[in-house]
């Protein structure tokens, strides 16, 4: 396994593929016949020039954020260093030999070559090598030892980080609470707390404490650079067998190794605890393609296979976990897995004007990776997946130019997904915790063959959800000209998809078919000789035949089972109900509940976890649709129109709008939509200088609604006060016996994204005798996004404590607060100008200015003194303000 | 050991292939004719091209003899096309030059042919391959021409490279463009990727001229790390990629159509799913009730609120093969 590799280091493999392509390189010369060269000027034309770049440049600030893609993360000096060589018999009418070897940002992460050789028309082979490095994080910290290696442990002298005092949000281990990476602030360790309704400072005993763990965790957390590179090599080979029929052969393999950062989960008495660990990458994938194309005049035919074989030599990752240091947790990394797909592809051509072309696929997609197990996975079946998914696709298009001025299409295409992983039963305990006393069910386990105390009362038992999918469509078009230069096009589709998971015990899928409709239309026209303009509309309907709200059953198959002290199952139960997991949408029952109504939704109450052998809840809110298996409707709107006012100004503007709504979802995605405008202009003020520039402003809404429902219950008081403040009851009993029914519980959020995009551009050649060409170009953007809300919900008054003065309010009703605007504001100034010493040679000289400013709310839980689960990664949202430049000579031969 | 084996396997491959060009080239460059003589060296005097290169010479503005260092240009290829395989024998042209070519392809100019009748020319020969599902495409029913991205007589298409391709595909589509400039966006500026690594704009079998048959296939050609098939599969992501993210570009990383918890919250609501995140759930929180009072006991920072919010915990989001993943926390 290896992390980060040196990146200036020339690695053998790249050595090789140059050598080969020095080679490549090198021959023709060799071989090149000795003969009169056309007109010079000619010559200029038709013969390719060899160039070559060497210069240097500089970054004047580190900046993972800059350098993402770009390679120039670092501060400092670079190497330029770029070429492009062609050859072959430019010069014959006899000899098609043809090639090309290049090379760009070789002196960076981001180096790129490439090379191909063929005789035109006989063969062709070529090869490549790219490295891509991404930059993910250069301020993430983090105290775990090892990064780089698939186990990180934390430090010998770690204390599990306490706030030792017991308030509203910082709970003490041994008072009821536990682990609080809060305790790593010293501004929270030494403020005064609210505790039992009073202000308390904290002892001198509790500062020691603190400051013990401060001093002995604060220093462990050492800056770890996060960053990926992909390294590629390719190759690939056509031959000509005849001139119908080529054979085409590629291959590609790309290495992917670094560290990225994970976030991971452990348990600790009072809940989960998570931690950004550097997540160590050591991947490759291969690529495979070949063909064997024909084609003649009417008609072709492609065979064609690809495959794909990923492999991962991380198995898993492990770490300890931060509140029980040495207590070492594992979490599976993506498993190896292959693809194989064989695909058949024809065209026909019936006439001129009428063609059909289809298309068949089958392909496999198998994985079989060993499971990484452990104590706390009581019930592993098997030891792999042995997953398989077969998907088949089929593709047929007839088109047809029916007239002079109307051409028709009607298509169809098929796909399927077909899962047939085996579906089994596993049993786990949440987050690496271990088995908690007591059976979970005896029921459970004799239903599952296992003898009592396997399954602890804390177990998870879950089936596996294969999920396949088959996609039908058919789509009918039509495109009429009505008069020169302008045309109507018209079109239908149909889609129909169904979902399922083969093998399940019962159907998976929320929604088992949903079928959209859509019509479109779009009017082209030309107004006068200068001006095109363009407008289209479509509208999509897509329903769903029935939304299952108990489709998450499947992935419990104790529901089906009858526990002790019911008589039915949950399922059954629900079934004669006529409710989902939610239960009966109803308050605290006036009368006490009777029978198994009693026993799996008491008080009216959600289906109890632990009666489907669950240790959360998951069922959904009743009216609760899933965005992608929801009634739909669907407008898009696209307009366009160019105006070429000369030869040299144009203009061109453009209004796009999309509306997405999802009118019978109660909760979940509401609507969504989209508008954007566009304007481009450019403006040739001479032959030698021109100006353009672009504006988009993109505006981007969605709403979401949800409720913050709670369990229905009897309880009249909080430490013996019962006035609420806001919300919709005045009293805490009257709430308590409304939980599930209390409108003010309901919230929607609003999120809206506003984004201006502006560029410019200057170009001005021909300077100094025609030596010099300038150009500059700035691209700035504001990107806003704000989320309001409506809605709220109720907390406890922790002021209302024994012996508070009477009146005392025990609730607060706290209303949707908006967030914070998370603002980026970018601007990139690039300037260059190339100077010609002759047609030879010339310097370049480059120069960017790059500044980003962006504020993110989502860091403050990164922080310390952020999240009291959440160990400080101290990450922060990215800015930079720097500056590049560049200078390179440039030289140009044959 | 891995860097090692593949160290070892590219040397080889390198030196084989090396090995292999120094081998094949001299054959065929040996292949030239013996009557490959000085006299026809100069490619404009060649056949049928003469009678245009007289005219549209090297001195003629827009430098149309480059085309000879094109793959239309190479001669020696029985398949190549002469001048006027694509402009048309132009008869009339030739005896009075004022008049238009047959074929004339730049879409300004007055006399250029439908964009159908100017495809046609280029069709002829690039029907098959990656251009088997032209007819009745996107592009094609949008009126575009081939030469409408494509620039045939120089030798640096701009739009047949990764790093000046999307300036072409952006001439149209102008929202893409501004969104590859956000703050989380795939590597096109960089110049590692082109539009060109995830579509097909002369049609294919895919939505969106996607290159693969789904939107999902056509990602794990580089996230192959997230096909599986898992032991637990996440519904929406087995479905289609983009019922999360925005392949584009997006203001909340990593390409995602919107921030966590509310892009969770679109789907899930049972358990803490069900929670109102609002900014009084944030550590900077400004708690306000109905009557302006401050309720500490709110003024916890929620974590599914914070840093990677709900992907705090169920971090496997794509997928776990775990059998304690289910919840996508192994």
């Amino acid at each position: 396994m290896k992390t980060n590799q040196d990146c200036t280091a020339l690695r053998a493999s790249v050595i090789a593929v140059r050598g080969a392509l020095i080679t490549l390189a090198m021959l023709p010369a060799a071989y090149a016949a000795d003969t009169a060269a056309p007109d010079a000027a000619v010559t200029e034309l038709t013969q390719p020039k060899n160039t070559v770049e060497v210069g240097i440049g500089d970054v004047s600030d580190n900046s993972y954020k800059f350098g993402e893609f770009n390679g120039l993360q670092k501060k400092g000096a670079y190497g330029i260093f770029n070429f492009d060589l062609r050859g072959g018999a430019y010069d014959s009418d006899s000899d098609a030999t043809r090639w090309r070897f290049n090379g760009t940002d070789l002196g960076l992460d981001t180096r790129n070559l490439s090379g191909e050789y063929g005789e035109q028309g006989r063969f062709r082979v070529d090869f490549g090598y790219d490295s891509l490095r991404r930059n993910r994080s250069d301020s993430y910290q983090t105290p775990y030892l090892g990064a780089g290696t698939n186990n990180l442990t934390l430090p010998g002298n770690w204390l599990a980080p306490l706030l030792p005092r017991v308030n509203a949000t910082a709970p003490a281990a041994g008072a009821g609470g536990g682990a609080n990476a809060r305790g790593l602030s010293t501004d929270l360790a030494t403020s005064s707390a609210l505790i039992n309704g009073v202000l308390t400072a904290p002892t001198a005993a509790q500062l020691a404490q603190s400051a013990t763990i401060i001093a002995a965790d604060v220093p462990a957390f050492q800056n770890v650079n996060l960053s990926t590179k992909r390294e590629r090599y390719d190759a690939g080979f056509s031959y000509n067998l005849t001139r119908q029929l080529e054979f085409k052969a590629g291959f590609t393999h790309e290495d992917k190794d670094g560290l990225k950062p994970l976030s991971t989960v452990s348990r600790y008495t009072n809940g989960d605890l998570a931690a950004v660990i550097p997540d160590l990458i050591s991947q490759s994938t291969e690529q495979y393609n070949l063909g064997l194309n024909y084609k003649d005049g009417k008609s072709f035919l492609q065979a064609a296979y690809y495959g794909s074989v990923f492999k991962n030599d991380v198995k898993s990752m492990s770490w300890a976990n931060w509140a029980v240091p040495g207590a070492m947790q594992t979490m599976t990394s993506p498993p190896d897995n292959q693809y194989h797909q064989f695909k058949l592809t024809g065209g026909y051509k019936f006439s001129p004007a009428t063609k059909l072309v289809m298309d068949g696929s089958y392909a496999r997609n198998t994985q079989n990776e060993s499971f990484v197990t452990d104590a706390t996975m009581p019930l592993v079946p098997t030891t792999s997946l042995s997953g398989l998914v077969v998907t088949k696709a089929f593709d047929m298009k007839l088109t047809s130019k029916a007239s002079k001025d109307l051409n028709v299409a009607a298509g169809y295409k098929y796909n399927d997904r077909d899962n047939r992983t085996p579906v089994n039963t596993y049993g786990y305990y949440d987050a690496g915790e271990l088995g908690a006393s007591g059976n979970t069910n005896a029921a459970f386990s004799s239903a599952l063959g296992l003898p009592a105390g396997v399954l602890r009362s804390n177990a998870n038992i879950n089936a596996n959800r294969p999920y396949s999918k088959k996609v039908n469509l058919l789509n009918l078009d039509a495109d009429y000209r009505l008069a020169k230069g302008q045309s109507l096009n018209g079109g239908y589709e149909w889609q129909k998809i169904d979902r399922s998971c083969p093998g399940s015990w019962i159907d998976c899928a929320d929604a088992a078919t949903t079928k959209e409709n859509t019509l479109r239309a779009e009017w082209r026209t030309r107004l006068g000789e200068d001006v095109n303009a363009k407008l289209g509309y479509a509208y999509s309907e897509r329903k769903i035949s029935a939304y299952n709200e108990n489709a998450f059953l499947a992935l419990v198959p104790m529901a089906n089972v009858v526990p002790v002290g019911a008589t039915a199952s949950a399922y059954a139960t629900m079934l004669a109900l006529g409710v989902n997991g939610y239960g009966p949408l109803a308050g605290l029952p006036a009368t006490a509940l009777t029978g198994n109504q009693a026993f799996f939704f008491a008080n009216n109450n959600a289906l109890a976890n632990a009666l489907y052998g669950n240790q959360n809840r998951i069922s959904e809110l009743p009216g609760m649709r899933r965005l992608n298996m929801a009634d739909r409707n669907r407008d898009k709107l696209r307009s366009s129109i160019n105006w070429q006012a000369s030869e040299k100004f144009s203009l061109a503007g453009g209004l796009d709008f999309n509306k997405d709504d999802y009118a019978n979802s109660v909760y979940g995605l509401q609507n969504a939509k989209s508008w954007a405008f566009n304007l481009d202009g450019s403006f040739a003020v001479s032959d030698d200088f021109s100006i353009s520039l672009f504006y988009t402003f993109e505006d981007m809404r969605s709403r979401s609604a949800g409720n913050t429902y709670t369990a229905n219950s009897t309880a009249a008081n909080v430490n013996g006060f019962t006035a609420i403040q806001g919300g919709c009851f005045a009293t805490i009993a009257l709430r308590n016996a409304n939980n599930k029914l209390d409108p003010c519980l309901n919230w929607t959020t609003d999120m809206t994204d506003k984004i201006d995009t502006i560029g410019l551009a200057l170009t001005q050649k021909g300077l100094m005798s025609g030596k010099l060409d300038l150009t500059a170009k700035l691209v700035y953007t504001d990107a806003k996004s704000d989320i309001s809300g409506a809605g709220g919900n109720y907390a406890n008054n922790p002021l209302a404590v024994t012996g508070a003065p009477a009146g005392t309010i025990a609730a607060f009703y706290i209303p949707f607060a908006n967030l914070p605007t998370v603002s980026t504001k970018t601007t990139e100034l690039r300037l260059s100008g190339q100077y010609e010493f002759d047609k030879n040679s010339s310097a370049r000289v480059g120069y960017v200015y790059a500044r980003l400013k962006s504020s993110d709310w989502a860091y403050q839980g990164m922080q310390y003194g952020g999240l009291a689960g959440v160990l400080p990664s101290n990450e922060q949202s990215p800015n930079y303000n720097l500056h590049v430049i560049g200078v390179s000579y440039n030289y140009r031969f044959r | 050991m891995k860097d090692l084996r593949h160290t070892l396997q590219y040397l080889l491959a390198g030196i084989a292939l090396a090995v292999l060009s120094a081998a094949v080239m001299p054959i065929a460059l040996a292949a030239d004719k013996p009557g490959d003589s000085a006299a026809n060296k100069d490619p404009v005097q060649r056949g049928d091209d003469a009678k245009c290169t007289k005219c549209h010479d090297e001195s003629w503005p827009k430098p149309i003899l480059s085309i000879y260092q094109t793959r239309h240009g190479v001669k020696a290829d029985g398949r190549t096309p002469g001048c006027q395989s694509c402009h048309g024998a132009s008869d009339s042209h030739l005896k009075n030059p004022g008049s238009s070519p047959d074929v004339v392809f730049s879409a300004n100019s007055k006399n250029a042919p439908s964009a159908q009748d100017r495809n046609a020319v280029c069709l002829t020969c690039h029907e098959a391959g990656k251009r088997a599902h032209w007819d009745g495409s996107k592009h094609q029913s949008e009126n575009l021409a081939c030469t409408n991205c494509h620039a045939v007589h120089t030798p640096n298409d701009k739009v047949l490279s990764k790093a000046t391709q999307p300036e072409v595909c952006f001439a149209c589509h102008k929202t893409e463009r501004a969104q590859t400039h956000r703050i989380s966006t795939h590597p096109l500026a960089a110049g590692k990727m082109g539009c060109s690594s995830c579509h097909n704009p002369h049609g294919s079998t895919g939505p969106k001229l996607l290159v693969k048959d789904s939107v999902n296939d056509t990602c794990y050609t580089c996230h192959a790390e997230k096909r599986g098939p898992f032991l637990f599969e996440h519904s929406p992501v087995v479905d289609d990629c983009t019922n999360c993210h925005t392949p584009h570009g997006s203001t909340t990383a990593p390409l995602l159509k919107a921030r966590s918890p509310y892009l969770c919250q679109e789907c899930h609501s049972g358990d803490h799913g069900n929670q109102v995140n609002s900014a009084a759930n944030l550590q900077s929180g400004n708690v306000t009730t109905v009557n302006g009072i401050n309720p500490p006991a709110n003024a916890a920072a929620r974590a599914q609120l914070g840093a990677r919010a709900c992907l705090n915990c169920h971090v496997q989001i794509h997928g776990s093969n775990s059998p304690a993943g289910a919840k996508f926390q192994r």
